[in-house]
């Protein structure tokens, strides 16, 4: 979840909480108060209507008692006085009750009041409506809802619309400084554009670490450069002075001989620590990518650059591609991929074998496949053939890294290599090329 | 012809040395960029060969400050240890004529150095006579009197190869490598030039008796002129 919805989650959620717990209290803080107003006003008027007292009245209030006639027209409140028979003095008592009145039932307030008159004890009964409080509850609720409605719908586009706002120099700093970084060399250190001091920390803190991270490939790429001159110079300095020596009229045979070995032995020498050069150099983004590659044709050029190999073990190529796919990338290292995996289907085939190439367009782009039909891989071996140095056959022409090779060039380009092999009936590897 | 290898690794420098003066070549040494200027600055060349990672500079800049000096026409080989691709690429740009990733075959130099010497001054003759067989360098032929050899691409390659290389013993290696360019993995499987070699030879002594190409056991081949 994103933070921005977070934020308008948690936002709405207080809001409505807030509203919610201010609602209602303030609709029982208005209950109260209407009830209040409403209990002093029944108590006025039995203080009127006591202070005014007389026999007549009495009478006449008697008298109306069987009739009801004493409500004015809204029937919001009525007065009835009634003779009792009690000896104990009881004190006033408010009580809420129905009642109905020329056929309508209503809540009532009633207040009841115990008084002596003339030797005689009487009851009177006050009632006041409460359908007014009522009213009253229900317009506060009704509001208070429509304020919460309004304000949480308002406040959540305001606050989507608000945290957004605040929220793009982060993506900003994620997309810019981070996703889209290939070369920590070439990094681009401007501050980013926000008044955010958390950004800003983040964005020096992204800097930092690029900084760091450009100190050590710039290291390491010394380090490259200095392995080769400081390893590739002696070799070259035997190398020569072999070659030399070979040329001595006045050796033995069995000198020569060990001489040419030593000079193959030098040559795999020499293989091995290219290839590993080869590798650090692509693990260390030496190389720039922007080449228009068309892979058809590199792979035409490949298979040119074979064919004596095909012919000399009678093997056939089919080039089953339908489409010459570009691809931004490196050439000569998307060359060295492309012999490394065609020269393995060759030296892997089976005599007379066939090489298949074909290729697809699933969703995630393109799709390249090599197959042969060679002694092929258990699985043991295909988790293990892109690893340095692991080599299946004990053949003398293999050192091993062909395969890490690919594997670093493959990577490199953001490439996915894939394989799929039965022993004895050959191996299929899948190149993906990412959109 | 006058060479000058500037190299600051004095066994290399030897090395090369001792090869190129049994091919004929006069040879000066410098282990220094100061002293190699000096060389430059005092006398011309037929052949420079410029190591780029010299004690006390940049070999790039020596190249700079040859191509400065007006009516100077020597060739450059760059030699380096760096063997990285924007060098090579570099080196081209600023004026050198070829480019050789150590540890490079000496026959392999000479095949270049005869390629520039071809390309530059065009004296060089583009026939070679070798015994019977003429072989044609601009055209890319062998013939056996006015007969044209049906050779491939690879087997011209070799056969123009040790041809360069006369009387020499050539290693398999260098020859695999020279044919099939410096490609790693590809490159370790030498004994594949055996099979061409075969055809080759095969193709020679249909049209006469070619014992001046000879075999090296365990080592290589070598033609004889």
């Amino acid at each position: 979840m994103k933070l921005q919805h977070k934020l308008a989650f948690y936002n709405t959620f207080t809001k409505i909480a807030i509203i919610a717990i201010l609602g209602t209290l303030i609709i029982s803080f208005v209950e109260n108060i209407s009830v209040n107003s409403l209990k002093q006003r029944m108590v006025d008027k039995r203080d009127k209507f006591v202070s005014n007292l007389s026999v007549t009245e009495i009478n006449e209030l008697l008298q109306q008692e069987k009739s009801f006639t004493d409500y004015n027209i809204l029937k919001e409140e009525y007065i009835v006085l009634t003779l009792v028979n009690v000896t104990d003095s009881i004190p006033p008592q408010f009580v809420e009750e129905q009642r109905s009145i020329e056929k309508e039932t209503g809540t009532y307030l009633i207040l009841w009041d115990y008084f002596q008159y003339g030797g005689k004890k009487y009851r009177l009964e006050i009632g006041e409506s409460m359908e007014a409080v009522k009213r009253i509850e229900k317009n506060t609720l009704y509001f208070t809802l429509l304020i919460l409605l309004i304000t949480v719908s308002l406040t959540l586009v305001s606050d989507l619309a608000f945290t957004r706002f605040l929220l793009r120099p982060f993506y900003k700093i994620v997309d810019e400084k981070l996703n889209r970084v290939n070369d920590p060399i070439h990094f681009n250190y401007e501050k980013a554009d926000t008044t955010t001091d958390d950004f800003l920390l983040l964005d020096s803190s992204i800097s930092g670490l690029m900084k760091k991270v450009s100190d050590q490939l710039l290291t390491e790429k010394q380090f490259i450069s200095n392995v080769s001159h400081e390893l590739l110079t002696p070799i070259s300095v035997l190398r020569n002075r072999l070659e030399n020596m070979l040329n001595d009229d006045n050796i033995s045979v069995e000198s020569l001989n060990k001489i040419s070995a030593s000079l193959k032995t030098l040559t795999r020498l020499k293989a091995v620590i290219n290839s590993l050069l080869l590798i650090s150099k692509v693990e260390n983004q030496q190389f720039n990518k922007s080449d228009n590659i068309q892979i058809k044709t590199l792979i035409a050029e490949v298979m040119e650059e074979l064919e004596d190999r095909l012919d000399a073990r009678h093997i056939t190529f089919e080039n089953n591609l339908t489409t010459d796919y570009y691809f931004t990338g490196n050439q000569a290292l998307l060359h060295t991929l492309f012999m490394n995996l065609l020269n393995n289907a060759v030296k892997y085939n089976k005599e007379s074998g066939k090489i298949i190439i074909s290729d697809a367009y699933p969703k995630t782009g393109y799709q390249i496949f090599i197959s042969d039909e060679g002694v092929g891989m258990n699985e043991q071996q295909i988790e293990k053939a892109f690893t340095r140095f692991e080599k299946f056959s004990d053949r003398k022409d293999s050192h091993g890294l062909g395969l890490a090779i690919v594997k670093s060039i493959a990577s490199f380009h953001y490439m996915e290599i894939s394989m799929h092999s039965e022993p004895e009936k050959g191996t299929t590897i899948a190149i993906d090329f990412r959109k | 012809m006058n060479v000058l290898i500037i190299e600051d690794e004095n066994s290399l420098a030897m090395e090369i040395a001792e090869f190129l003066q049994k091919e004929g070549f006069i040879i000066e040494l410098a282990r220094r960029k100061k002293s190699a200027e000096e060389k430059i600055f005092v006398n011309s060349y037929d052949f420079i060969l410029l190591d780029l990672g010299l004690p006390d500079g940049d070999g790039f800049d020596l190249l700079k400050y040859l191509k400065d000096i007006p009516g100077r026409d020597d060739s450059v080989i760059v030699l380096t240890a760096r063997g990285s691709l924007d060098d090579r690429i570099k080196g081209l740009e600023e004026g050198a004529d070829d480019y050789l990733a150590k540890p490079f075959a000496l026959t392999e130099l000479l095949a270049r150095m005869h390629a520039i010497i071809r390309r530059k001054h065009k004296v060089e003759k583009n026939e070679f006579k070798v015994h019977d067989f003429t072989l044609n360098i601009q055209n890319r032929t062998v013939c056996y009197g006015d007969e044209r050899l049906n050779l491939t691409k690879k087997e011209y390659e070799i056969f123009n190869y040790l041809v360069l290389n006369k009387n020499r013993v050539i290693p398999r290696v260098n020859l695999t490598e020279h044919v099939w360019g410096d490609i790693l993995e590809v490159n370790s499987d030498s004994n594949f030039v055996d099979v061409h070699v075969k055809n080759l030879r095969k193709k020679l002594s249909q049209m006469a008796p070619i014992d001046w190409f000879e075999t090296v056991r365990s080592v290589g081949y070598r033609i004889n002129i």
